[in-house]
């Protein structure tokens, strides 16, 4: 616009500013400020949970490229991915572990979220999106863990739609539902597949844009705890950049992040196992992913019948009510009305699920040593 | 007779047994045969048997004479169409009027219950009768009489010996079963047991001097395992090698043929052998030599050599040439042995490290294949020959531990590769780090 | 630190250390990806058919073991020129069984159990018959596919 500078760059970029009104964006990155306070640490794991995603995506993007989804193939096409295509066995791999890290930061995030009090208003939305976005982590991990038809998969897919079956008058067509008819099969695989590629990530797509978009729009919540004290003292509130003081503290943990799975994949690839045999008995210690261990191992625990009704299925109908109240959790904190008491109770409660999740799955990881 | 032997020993025991019950059932057919007029309804599809006066009425009488009646519904004779009186004789018609002693006219040919030793005569009547038995089944076998007339058994059942075994002793009485039924006694899995009842009794075999340890020892053999614990009904019991209705103990001469007849590779290199050297092994180096009979257990390679299990030792001597051959089969087949087993070693770890050994595997069983070669080839004790299957065999593994090793120089090149990434990603996170003080120190504005 | 002087040579390295790491960084991971996506030795995964040998590899009553996934598999010449090819794993106790010109027979020598060159069990104690595969001429290469 202005004729002393009439370089190729700008003039261009100046071109696409006068169609797109893209400097709002970077107007924003340039305001938004992150505070800085001795809970700043937790900050980092939405980015965290981001980046692994992105991760996801790309090497997701490349296993597509060989991947095929049919009983008598998926198995050997992935064999195929893990020993005849150049660096095949680390893009599997680094997707295998990345899909692990992920669920793990997306668990970390939402924990810290719910102990910072990060979900007061006006942030309802951002949690929700959220929680919805933990659920979609869990159905991408669940879908994408039978996408090898390995034995192994094979069967903890069985077991993992059989929970499903045990959902009061739905259950037995969400069954059918998710396997694709009565049994695991192909076809089952298949949906799954086009669950695992399409489906959720378009959902994903959605729940992260809006998730990151209310971020964006409401900033980082400052801890209560940390703002009353703040008051207090009557200290101006510390704070940095988002760009570029947070953004670089971002980069140094997504590269670290990087190496710990490249590490991971060259030291443990990921198995592939034996190619699922539909018509071979289970094998001993068939066993979910990790984070579905602590739901498996409550089930396995939950006595067959409790008051006369099936403690399988009381067990699924408690999962749904802990899912629900996940989603609810801004609206059942009221701490404006009686603080104190409903704040200690539900800080309880997420403590108590925190420790049954992490009994549970100890549970299922010791004995397998001793 | 040396025929017949042969036959016997040729033919799938299964096949002998499955038999068995057809001759049963000619047997009983041909007592109406020959004591009556012959019967209009006895080919299939004639009065069904259940209605016969024989049955109503000794449904009513009490032990013995009720017995037979329990069975109608299990007994192939039965479930062929034929009833009591084709077997016994006698008029069921003149029973159905309500005259017991008109059904059970012996001038009407009833015969009651034959004597003991009377037994095969009894069934023969029609299992030995080739028109009469091809009615129900074109394929079936009607020399089980005259083979039976062979063996031990049916030469003490002509001399008289009323102890000797009978049909009914293996196959039952009123519930003979088809020997492909698992229910039946003669079905390969219990055909062991069958003989034990009487083999492995003391008291009974008391008589002849016979030993009763065979029961205990074949259960112990891998010929036995293969058969319970494998389900493989094709592996032997007692009669695939002493034959079903000629049982004999197989001669000293007839023991490598009786083996031969599945483990044929190690017969036929045997043979060769002693027609090569001109020599008549047999006596010496007959297979129970080394591998026992009824407890045969499976073959180790320590039987080859001169260790402490050899079997070589047995009849070699320092320092002959069969001793000094036994060492160096026995060093051959121990380092093709090693070598697998490192070159196996060495593809597991790779395979678990993640590194595709697929086609090595697969190129290792050539070795394996070669291991089993020469294994069978020790039979031919014909050193020459054995060695090229063992060197194959130990080219083969040498190739897998090759494999094993250029797998494991792909893990170590895959290690270095993420050494430097490592270094290249410490690098940035330092600067990122540096850059990250750099624009702390630059006031907020 | 307290140098003013020294600043803008220290910014100006770490500009040069920043570049050059991140770009080792990408390059890093961009070869991987890079090398991933060209094309392999072998265009796709060989499941349902495999190629088990040339035309004029065998002679007329001839038979070879080849590769079908982790097991083997017979091919064989008939007398006639034609070809047939079946599982060579014997259903017996899992030996590798061999094709016998001179008998015209499958054999497998671990318990003299006989197949016929369609795979049925002949005798001996195999329990029932070799799998049988499909076998196509393509160009030069005989292909062998799970039916």
């Amino acid at each position: 616009m202005s004729p002393a500078t009439p370089g190729p760059v700008p003039r261009l970029m100046a071109w696409i500013e006068e169609r797109t009104g893209l400097s709002v964006l970077g107007e924003l990155a340039r305001k938004k400020r992150v505070p800085r306070h001795r809970h700043t640490f937790w900050y980092y794991l939405g980015g965290m949970t981001l980046f692994l995603f992105g991760i996801q995506v790309g090497t997701g993007i490349l296993l597509l490229l060989y991947y095929r989804p049919s009983a008598s193939e998926a198995f050997e096409s992935v064999q195929f991915i893990m020993t005849r295509v150049p660096f095949g066995w680390l893009i599997r791999s680094i997707h295998s572990w990345s899909a692990n890290l992920l669920v793990l930061a997306a668990f970390v995030h939402m924990f810290s979220v719910f102990f910072l009090k990060a979900y007061r208003k006006p942030r309802e939305l951002t949690w929700l999106s959220g929680a919805l976005l933990l659920f979609l982590m869990l159905a991408f991990g669940f879908s994408g863990y039978l996408l090898p038809w390995n034995t192994l998969a094979f069967f903890a897919t069985q077991v993992g739609t059989q929970v499903a079956g045990a959902v009061p008058l739905v259950g037995p067509f969400m069954l059918r539902l998710l396997r694709g008819g009565d049994q695991v099969t192909g076809g089952t695989l298949t949906r799954f597949y086009g669950m695992h590629v399409a489906v959720l990530p378009a959902l994903a797509t959605v729940l992260v844009g809006a998730h990151l978009l209310l971020v964006q729009k409401h900033g980082m919540s400052v801890p209560p705890a940390v703002e009353k004290r703040r008051s207090e003292s009557g200290g101006a509130p510390l704070s940095m950049p988002f760009f570029p003081n947070f953004l670089l503290r971002d980069l140094i943990g997504w590269v670290a992040a990087l190496g710990i799975l490249a590490a991971l994949a060259a030291l443990f690839p990921w198995e592939l196992g034996t190619k699922a045999d539909p018509f071979a008995p289970a094998p001993a210690g068939i066993r979910p992913e990790w984070y579905f261990a602590w739901m498996f191992q409550t089930l396995k625990l939950l006595p067959s019948h409790i008051l006369g009704l099936e403690g399988e299925m009381l067990g699924v109908l408690g999962f749904g009510a802990g899912a629900l109240m996940l989603l609810l959790v801004p609206f059942l904190d009221r701490a404006g009305e009686a603080p104190g008491r409903w704040d200690r109770l539900l800080l309880a409660c997420g403590w108590a699920v925190v420790a049954f999740m992490a009994v549970m799955t100890l549970i299922v990881y010791l004995p397998a040593e001793g | 007779m040396r025929n017949s032997r042969l036959l016997l020993r040729s033919a799938p025991g299964w096949w002998l047994l499955l038999a068995v019950p057809a001759v049963v059932l000619l047997a009983l057919l041909g007592a109406v045969h020959a004591a009556a007029a012959e019967p209009q309804h006895l080919a299939p599809g004639g009065p069904r048997p259940l209605e016969t006066s024989c049955v109503s009425c000794h449904a009513q009488l009490d032990d013995a004479l009720l017995e037979p009646t329990r069975h109608t519904g299990d007994d192939i004779h039965f479930l062929k169409g034929l009833s009591c009186h084709d077997c016994h004789g006698g008029n069921p018609a003149a029973g159905a009027d309500g005259d017991p002693e008109a059904a059970h006219d012996r001038k009407l040919g009833w015969t009651g219950k034959p004597v003991r030793g009377q037994v095969p005569a009894f069934c023969a009547r029609c299992h030995a009768d080739a028109a009469f038995m091809k009615r129900f089944n074109p394929h079936t076998r009607i020399d089980q009489y005259s083979e039976y007339r062979t063996s031990v058994h049916g030469r003490r059942n002509a001399e008289g010996d009323e102890r000797a075994a009978v049909c009914v002793d293996c196959h039952g009485v009123h519930s003979i079963r088809a020997v492909s039924d698992p229910r039946s006694p003669v079905y390969p899995t219990r055909v062991a047991e069958t003989c034990g009842t009487c083999h492995a009794d003391e008291n009974r075999m008391r008589h002849y001097s016979l030993a009763t340890t065979q029961y205990a020892e074949y259960r112990k053999s891998v010929h036995a395992r293969a058969l319970y614990e494998g389900g493989d009904t094709s592996a032997p019991t007692c009669n695939d090698c002493h034959g079903s209705h000629g049982a004999v103990p197989p001669g000293v001469e007839n023991v490598a043929a009786v083996c031969g007849s599945c483990h044929g590779r190690e017969a036929t290199l045997f043979r060769e052998t002693e027609a090569k050297l001109k020599l008549d092994l047999t006596p010496c180096i007959q297979c129970m030599v080394c591998h026992g009979n009824h407890a045969v257990s499976p073959p180790t390679d320590g039987m080859v050599g001169v260790g402490a299990d050899s079997t070589c030792t047995g009849c070699h001597v320092e320092e002959d040439k069969g001793y000094k051959a036994a060492v160096r089969m026995a060093d051959s087949i121990h380092g093709l042995v090693e070598r697998l087993r490192e070159a196996s070693d060495r593809l597991d770890l790779a395979e678990r490290a993640g590194v595709e050994v697929g086609p090595d595997r697969f190129a290792l069983q050539e070795a394996r294949d070669q291991l089993v070669e020469a294994r069978v080839l020790v039979h031919s004790f014909d050193l020459e020959r054995f060695l090229i299957a063992a060197q194959k065999g130990i080219a083969a593994a040498d190739a897998g531990v090759a494999a094993g090793k250029r797998a494991a120089a792909e893990l170590r090149t895959r290690r270095a590769g993420l050494g430097l990434s490592l270094v290249i990603i410490v690098a940035v996170i330092i600067a990122l780090a540096l850059k990250v003080r750099e624009v702390d120190r630059k006031p907020a504005t | 630190m307290s140098d003013p002087g020294s600043a803008p040579s220290r910014r100006g390295f770490l500009g040069w250390f920043l570049g050059t790491s991140v770009g080792a960084m990408c390059a890093s991971i961009l070869y991987p990806v890079a090398r991933y996506i060209s094309p392999p030795e072998v265009p796709e995964a060989q499941t349902s058919r495999v190629v088990a040998g040339k035309v004029g590899e065998l002679k007329p009553n001839e038979g070879k073991i080849f590769r079908f996934g982790n097991l083997p598999g017979l091919l064989i010449r008939t007398e006639d020129g034609g070809y047939r090819a079946v599982s060579a794993t014997c259903t017996h106790l899992n030996c590798t069984v061999q094709f016998r010109g001179d008998l015209k027979q499958i054999r497998c020598a671990c318990h003299n159990g006989y197949y016929d060159l369609t795979g049925k069990n002949v005798s001996g104690p195999p329990p029932r018959p070799l799998d049988q595969f499909q076998v196509n001429v393509a160009g030069d290469d005989i292909v062998v596919s799970k039916t």
